[in-house]
């Protein structure tokens, strides 16, 4: 990341105004965060890892610091609370918020703020903070880290089992603000965890998110982490989500894109012991001028992994959506068993799609198949139910339907569920077949 | 298994050899009054030399591409000695005045000329090390109108045609490797098919290099007119050398209305020693432009040596309904390093393209597949199907996959599927369980493996391509 452009780092710098104080150990962490984002520039399109995600209009951008806006009334979240989590962290602006979260203990699995976990000087954070998600090649992770404050800390101790979902929600109420958000899942050996990361906003304004998720995934362990991203249709997010997966330890991303002008998800998952299993899924259900961008990375470092990964994109309007997924085997990962699907749909003449499934693989005795397919409706499904009295239009809504319902019906948890199939609904047609 | 396997594909180069034939050489280096030598040697009119200068002073402000999943030394392009032809250089009228050293060389190659020339319907323009020795059936060709003649006699005898379409397709700063080559090209076949001609024959050319530290910048240019059909195939083996060589070719091909081309590749460069000592770079630039309406470019390629391969023959579908092909078959040993692929950019409505590659990699080696498939907002039912099938053949080779997938209109239809395997041991046992084996099982697989891109090889091709693939992998191929 060589080049840098005045505009970007400025950008960079609004991310990084105002860094707060803490313990030496936080202090430590940040400086060296600090010092990394420094050293490295906001990436241009000639970037082979952004060459189709061009960040101008983001520099383009004055953004500040989020600070703690006026208290949010419990009513403004109401129709975005999940009904099967019973605990909730609410981050407005990036602050949290006393009054909308809720945190209801289960036997080995400790929820709280990580300005808490600073304060107590928690041992789980020496040991994870900052060392899944690597920000030395990263801007905005270095950023993030860089500016860490506060955010949610899961930690989940041996053979823990939370039943219900965790919900993360950060709520944005404030326009032209940058506001950071963070994550660290600790589950130990034989621990289930179930985390909801959600991104949503009050208003219209434009804004931006850097969200930076760490998981750690003990042996036979298993997390399943749900993140959707409902933000404006001006705002800019950018995440990392990384994960780090002990032996025989089950690691599950599904990550629904609704929202923003642009927005860039990585997804990095590394096997740190044999027979791990990882699934990934995604759906970006986009329309407009936006902009989605995954980029997945599964690290199969060890012998006999098993990864599944199925991506969708529905790109209506003047949308542009871009998908990367690398799958890396690596000397030793023998018995590796891999596959990884992308799949397009394009609903108007000036969607476009830019995908890349990509195998790298050192190991000779591994299943790996990747599959890519970029169309639009076929005229014979269209056809066929038009055949059965359903008009044009309810036809081709109704297979858009079903296509993005796939991802969805992965979810799990009811409410969320239909949350998304009403909005799949309204974005593929209305009120028509509800 | 892995002894056995080891044993099949640790077959010795057995083309390594020099043809002790007096060369003229350029003095090592690159600058302008090595062009001008090298233009003036080759008595060249003025607008070509203009030509080689522009794309040396382009050139000249061009950086190596590192994005190639390859690696090597870094190349002194100024410890290349840029041309080198054999002598006697008086021209030959018959088989019989072939040097006979020159005659025994492809004797050789398992390819000896009378029998080459005797296969019915082939014709064979001799390259030897840059210059054109011999060419045959050029009579029988240019009863029909068609022009096949070394580069360097077109550029004499046809200017109007090879300034018409010199650069129209692969422009002189395309990029680094092109843009040297369009500096520095020595020689290379021209094939020129009138309208409405199809060609009576397959045309065939063979590359060597034989100079030792020469490298060898190829030219090819083929342009078939209306509703003209041509195939074209090209043979490419190299003696054993030490120092690395680099090759660096152009080819172009334009196809207008109707037209089809059909070009096939059996690529045998030396791959250097099983440590990776020596061998060819070969950074190849090949293009083909559907121009017209209903035309047709065909790529087939089986590549087995060369110590570093980079070469990506694309097609660009500018007219309506043209079709694109690429069916390659990469196969890699040692510390051989492969990354080739193929580029499909659709433009004209209703284009369609067909990708099938298959990589096999064993030893150390490193075989890549990148490959572009691109939509562009005009090319409403454009069709593309893409399939790269990977085999590993070791625990220390490497095989990956890089398929960049843009589209930008919705009328289009774009698949891509990619596997990787290795011969399992189930297989193995299968074919000892009817008494087959090991090594005739292994020839079976691969052959199963490779068939639908064999499938597309002239027949002559074909039973070449079988030979090498059995040198590289087996003693002898089912």
């Amino acid at each position: 990341m060589a080049e840098t452009t005045s505009g970007a780092r400025t950008f960079l710098d609004s991310l990084l105004a105002g860094a707060e104080a803490g313990s030496d150990a936080l202090k430590t962490l940040r400086a060296r965060a600090l010092e990394r984002a420094n050293a490295l520039s906001v990436p241009t399109t000639r970037h082979e890892e952004w060459r189709f995600t061009d960040l101008t209009p983001l520099s383009r951008m004055a953004f500040r610091q989020a600070t703690a806006g006026a208290a949010l009334d419990a009513s403004a979240i109401a129709h975005w609370t999940v009904p099967e989590a019973a605990t909730r962290l609410v981050f407005v602006d990036g602050h949290f918020s006393v009054a909308l979260s809720s945190i209801v203990s289960v036997d080995g699995v400790r929820v709280e703020r990580l300005a808490d976990a600073f304060a107590t000087g928690n041992a789980v954070l020496a040991s994870h903070l900052g060392q899944i998600a690597g920000f030395e090649h990263d801007p905005f992770v270095a950023a993030n880290t860089a500016r860490l404050a506060d955010g949610v800390l899961v930690h989940a101790t041996r053979n823990a089992f939370a039943a219900q979902p965790i919900h993360c929600l950060f709520v944005s109420t404030q326009a032209d603000v940058v506001q950071q958000a963070r994550v660290l899942v600790v589950a130990e050996d034989g621990a289930s965890v179930t985390i909801l990361e959600d991104h949503v906003a009050t208003h219209d304004g434009a804004y931006c998110v850097n969200a930076v998720v760490e998981i750690d995934v003990g042996a036979n362990a298993r997390v399943r982490h749900v993140k959707l991203q409902r933000d404006g249709k001006k705002a800019f997010h950018l995440a990392t989500t990384a994960a780090r997966v002990a032996r025989d330890g089950t690691y599950s991303n599904l990550a629904v894109t609704l929202g923003a002008r642009l927005s860039r998800n990585n997804v990095h998952v590394l096997q740190g012991g044999t027979g791990t299993h990882f699934e990934l899924d995604g759906l970006a259900l986009i329309d407009g001028r936006q902009l989605a961008d995954t980029r997945t990375f599964v690290d199969h470092a060890q012998p006999h992994g098993t990864s599944r990964q199925l991506h969708k994109c529905v790109v209506g309007g003047g949308a542009h959506a871009v998908f990367n997924g690398r799958i890396l085997v690596r000397e030793d990962a023998q018995k590796t068993d891999s596959t990884q699907e992308s799949r397009n749909l394009l609903l108007s003449e000036k969607a476009h799609v830019d995908t890349k499934p990509q195998l790298e693989i050192f190991a000779d005795d591994v299943k790996c198949a990747h599959g890519a397919a970029v169309g639009q409706l076929e005229a014979e499904e269209v056809f066929y139910l038009m055949s059965r009295g359903l008009s044009e239009s309810v036809s081709r809504s109704l297979l858009t339907y079903g296509f993005a319902a796939d991802i969805v019906g992965r979810i799990g948890i009811p409410s969320i569920v239909r949350q998304l199939d009403a909005a799949v609904v309204e974005r593929t047609g209305g009120q028509e077949i509800a | 298994m892995s002894a056995v396997l080891q044993n099949l594909i640790d077959q010795p180069y057995k083309h390594g050899f020099v043809t002790d034939i007096e060369s003229d050489v350029v003095p090592k280096g690159l600058n302008e009054s090595v062009i001008r030598s090298i233009s003036a040697r080759k008595n060249e009119p003025e607008w070509l030399l203009e030509f080689r200068l522009t794309a040396y002073r382009h050139w000249l402000t061009m950086t190596e591409p590192t994005w190639p999943n390859v690696t090597y030394p870094p190349i002194d392009f100024q410890d290349i000695s840029y041309y080198s032809a054999p002598k006697p250089k008086k021209k030959l009228a018959s088989m019989d005045e072939v040097d006979p050293e020159l005659l025994r060389t492809f004797e050789k190659l398992g390819v000896p000329m009378h029998e080459q020339a005797a296969l019915a319907g082939v014709a064979v323009d001799v390259i030897f090390d840059s210059v054109s020795v011999t060419t045959t059936y050029k009579k029988k060709l240019a009863d029909v109108g068609v022009i096949f003649c070394s580069f360097s006699e077109a550029v004499h005898e046809h200017p109007e045609l090879i300034r018409k379409y010199l650069g129209s397709v692969v422009p002189a700063g395309d990029n680094f490797y092109a843009a040297l080559n369009s500096a520095v090209f020595t020689d290379g076949s021209f094939c020129f098919i009138p309208k409405g001609v199809k060609c009576p024959m397959e045309l065939s050319t063979y590359f060597r290099i034989n100079t030792q530290e020469s490298g060898q910048f190829e030219r090819t240019l083929i342009v078939a007119e209306e509703g003209a059909s041509v195939s074209y195939l090209e043979g490419c083996t190299a003696p054993q050398f030490d120092t690395n060589q680099l090759h660096a070719a152009v080819v172009e091909l334009v196809a207008l209305d109707r037209a089809s081309i059909k070009y096939s590749t059996v690529q045998n460069w030396y791959a250097g020693d099983e440590n990776g000592v020596g061998g060819i770079y070969n950074f190849v630039t090949k293009r083909g432009l559907c121009q017209g309406v209903d035309s047709k470019i065909s790529w087939t390629q089986v590549e087995t040596g060369s110590a570093i391969t980079w070469k990506y023959p694309s097609c660009v579908l500018l007219g309506d309904n043209s079709v694109g092909e690429f069916y390659s078959v990469a196969l890699t040993n040692h510390l051989q390093q492969a990354d080739t692929g193929t580029k499909m950019v659709h433009i004209g409505k209703n284009t369609r393209s067909t990708i099938i590659s298959k990589g096999i990699s064993a030893g150390r080696s490193n075989n890549s597949y990148r490959g572009l498939v691109k939509i562009a907002a005009s090319a409403h039912g454009a069709r593309n199907f893409s399939q790269c099938d990977s085999m590993l053949i070791g625990d220390r080779c490497s095989a990956s996959t890089f398929p960049y997938i843009q589209v930008q209109n919705n009328g289009a239809k774009v698949e891509h599927e990619a596997t990787t395997s290795k011969i399992g041991e189930d297989q193995l046992f299968y074919f000892a369980s009817r008494g087959i084996d090991p090594e005739e099982a292994v020839s079976m697989i691969i052959n199963g493996f490779v068939k639908d891109v064999f499938t597309q090889l002239p027949m002559e091709f074909a039973v070449e391509a079988g030979r090498l693939l059995g040198l590289k992998l087996e003693g002898s191929v089912g």
